[in-house]
């Protein structure tokens, strides 16, 4: 490492004035493509998950349908923002801190706000929107994450769990159960729905939408999953 | 500097595109098109499409109120004027009036859209047309509350005698 050291120092020692200028000029773009990043690509992507979680197409008429956040993605997201603080991905001590410019505090609160309302957001689009299956795919991401809460866990880890929980929430919501309810499915399907509507009383009972809404939840899940890793990234940049 | 004007510059536009996403769920459209018309609204440049109304308002005058409607519906879809709006209640009114009965369905519907005409309009809305009797929102809107009211001058058989105005 001191020879590593060393070396570097000796080549700045010897680097001719246009490798300095070249040297410059990198740091002064990475600086700029940070900031880019931090103020206006993570907010956008942050928003734009906001904008899509809540975005259903009706099957009937094609029409758009705005689900705003419940209650229970608002207390989910918390938990997740938790855990975000714990896993490493936001190191909260070091983004707000008293001895920062305020515009550099207020940017970091802004990224934060955005994240907490795409975290909903990204929960609205994988939760069934009423009925008994609302409430157990609530309660199921109420226990693993508040269970997550008491885990040990590095920024990566967190990610890849982060993924796989909203990966499994997707295919329940936009594969099987749509599969399940749709009109237009087999005679097995239909039975198979109908059995299930007629056992719990029809309170399992999901409202229908267009094809279109499962390739929205994707995408926003795909979106979402893009700013966490690009928030990572930034962490782990400037903790280096 | 150039790092502070891309931190200003930032919050300054992603501030703006929450406001926007915040104004889509508060008006939920329906569609891209109502988007548009709601940003017309938004940004006060909404225009009713004045051919449509005329064509509404020839349609109105020959007693065809449903196509009137639909008219009047495709010349103001943002529901935004407070004249068209006025006509749309007229023509419920129009629609639903019995020398018998009224149909209260049609005159609720009618009574509906004059009370979106005097929330729309800034001062008490008036309309200087010959072809009506009813020139103001606030005397359509009598009219359309006396007609869902149910007392015992509904059965006086001298009511058949009674006027459409």
């Amino acid at each position: 490492m001191t020879d590593e050291l060393r070396a570097t120092k000796e080549e700045l020692t010897t680097a001719e004035p246009r490798e300095l200028v070249a040297v410059e000029r990198a740091v002064d773009n990475r600086a700029r493509n940070e900031a880019l990043v931090s103020y206006w690509v993570l907010p956008f992507l942050f928003l734009t998950v906001a904008l899509l979680g809540g975005l259903r197409v009706g099957a009937d008429d094609h029409a758009f349908i705005f689900f705003p956040p419940p209650l229970i993605t608002l207390v989910l997201a918390v938990l997740l923002m938790l855990l975000f603080v714990r896993g490493g991905l936001i190191e909260l001590r070091s983004w707000v801190a008293g001895n920062q410019p305020p515009l550099a505090n207020l940017s970091r609160i802004w990224i934060l706000l955005t994240l907490f309302f795409a975290s909903a957001q990204a929960l609205n689009s994988v939760l069934p929107e009423r009925g008994l299956l609302h409430w157990l795919f609530s309660f199921f991401f109420l226990w693993t994450l508040w269970n997550n809460q008491f885990s040990s866990f590095e920024a990566r880890r967190l990610l890849r769990s982060v993924i796989v929980l909203f990966g499994t929430a997707f295919v329940l919501k936009h594969l099987l159960l749509a599969s399940l309810y749709a009109p237009d499915g087999g005679w097995f399907k239909r039975i198979a729905g109908a059995l299930a509507q007629g056992v719990s009383l029809g309170t399992l009972d999901a409202p229908m939408f267009a094809p279109a809404t499962g390739y929205i939840s994707f995408f926003t899940l795909g979106l979402y999953i893009v700013g966490l890793v690009l928030l990572g990234a930034k962490t782990v940049d400037s903790s280096q | 500097m150039r790092q502070k004007l891309i931190q200003i510059l930032g919050l300054t536009v992603t501030a703006a595109y929450a406001l926007a996403i915040v104004w889509l769920y508060a008006t939920e459209p329906r569609s891209f098109r109502e988007v548009a018309t709601g940003a017309q609204v938004a940004a006060g440049t909404y225009q009713v499409d004045q051919k449509k109304f005329e064509s509404a308002l020839s349609l109105f005058r020959r007693d065809q109120f449903r196509a009137a409607r639909d008219e009047w519906q495709r010349a103001d879809p943002a529901a935004s004027d407070p004249r068209t709006q006025f006509y749309i209640a007229y023509s419920f009114y129009r629609e639903g009036w019995g020398r018998i009965y009224y149909d209260q369905e049609l005159f609720k519907q009618g009574l509906e859209a004059v009370n979106r005409a005097i929330a729309l309009a800034p001062q008490p809305l008036s309309v200087a047309d010959e072809n009506l009797q009813l020139h103001t929102a606030a005397e359509l809107k009598a009219e359309l509350e006396q007609g869902i009211e149910r007392n015992w001058g509904d059965v006086n058989p001298l009511k058949v005698m009674r006027q459409r105005k």
